[in-house]
């Protein structure tokens, strides 16, 4: 059952990502940094920090037994985000020689993404 | 564009899991299912490294790219449980465990890759891909 649950939840994030980065490319064509990608990991850590925020009112120490943590925590926001799409974008631009890009991507992602998981974690609590 | 859709969930779907397999097994390991989330990132973008090096010069169906790309690497590895496990780690006198984690994720899924990428496309190579 627990194994279903994640594959649902892991399905359904990787579509959305899949399909908001395909969006996001059409509507930003040539962007500076990858917007994409920079867009769903924000959204995706307030996602999971609001979605903690309602149910726990903070980080659980371990919610693996919970279904609903399953299907949204581990499933959806675990797989609507992802690391090694980062890391390799971060690499192309290394490889163009885009020192500063690189850096700015790197930076407003780990922050962007630390910052609005708090936020969402904090609203969520506040609104139990 | 049904096909891609189709593989990405199913991608998405065994990446979600296997990344789900992992952290329980650490959580009974190590009581701590940060190690799992830092390992998945790191294997995870060393994986994604190869993918894109190995297929760069390659004619493949958009399909088996976005399966394994998006759907697996992206679901195997996270950023929002990144972003919760590095709270979690930082207790009120110290941030130390915190920076750690980030710090390894960052400077290693990067390195990792970077390795993954350049082996990739020599393999890619090696296996008579054409030069583009």
């Amino acid at each position: 059952m627990n194994l279903l649950l994640v594959s649902i939840g892991g399905a359904l994030g990787a579509v959305s990502r899949y399909l908001i980065g395909l969006m996001m490319q059409k509507r930003f064509p040539a962007p500076i940094i990858p917007v994409a990608m920079l867009s769903v990991n924000v959204m995706g850590s307030f996602g999971l920090g609001l979605f903690l925020g309602i149910i726990y009112g903070a980080i659980p120490v371990n919610a693996m037994q919970d279904s609903i943590y399953l299907v949204i925590g581990v499933g959806f926001f675990g797989a609507f985000t992802t690391f090694s799409t980062f890391s390799i974008e971060t690499v192309q631009l290394f490889r163009e020689l885009a020192y500063k890009k690189a850096l700015l991507y790197i930076t407003i992602t780990i922050a962007g993404s630390l910052l609005l998981f708090i936020s969402g974690l904090w609203i969520g609590s506040v609104g139990r | 564009m049904f096909k891609n859709i189709l593989a990405v969930a199913a991608g998405g779907a065994l990446g979600t899991l296997c990344r789900y397999f992992l952290n329980t097994q650490t959580l009974t390991f190590w009581h701590s299912s940060t190690i799992g989330t830092v390992l998945e990132n790191l294997s995870g973008s060393l994986l994604l490294g190869l993918v894109t090096g190995f297929l760069v010069h390659r004619q493949t169906k958009e399909w088996v790219k976005l399966g394994l790309g998006t759907g697996f690497c992206g679901g195997f590895t996270t950023m929002s449980t990144l972003a919760s496990d590095t709270l979690f780690l930082s207790p009120a006198h110290s941030m130390a465990p915190s920076v750690l984690y980030v710090a390894i994720s960052l400077f290693g899924g990067i390195a990792l890759a970077f390795a993954g990428i350049l082996l990739g496309e020599k393999w890619g190579r090696k296996e008579g891909g054409q030069p583009s």
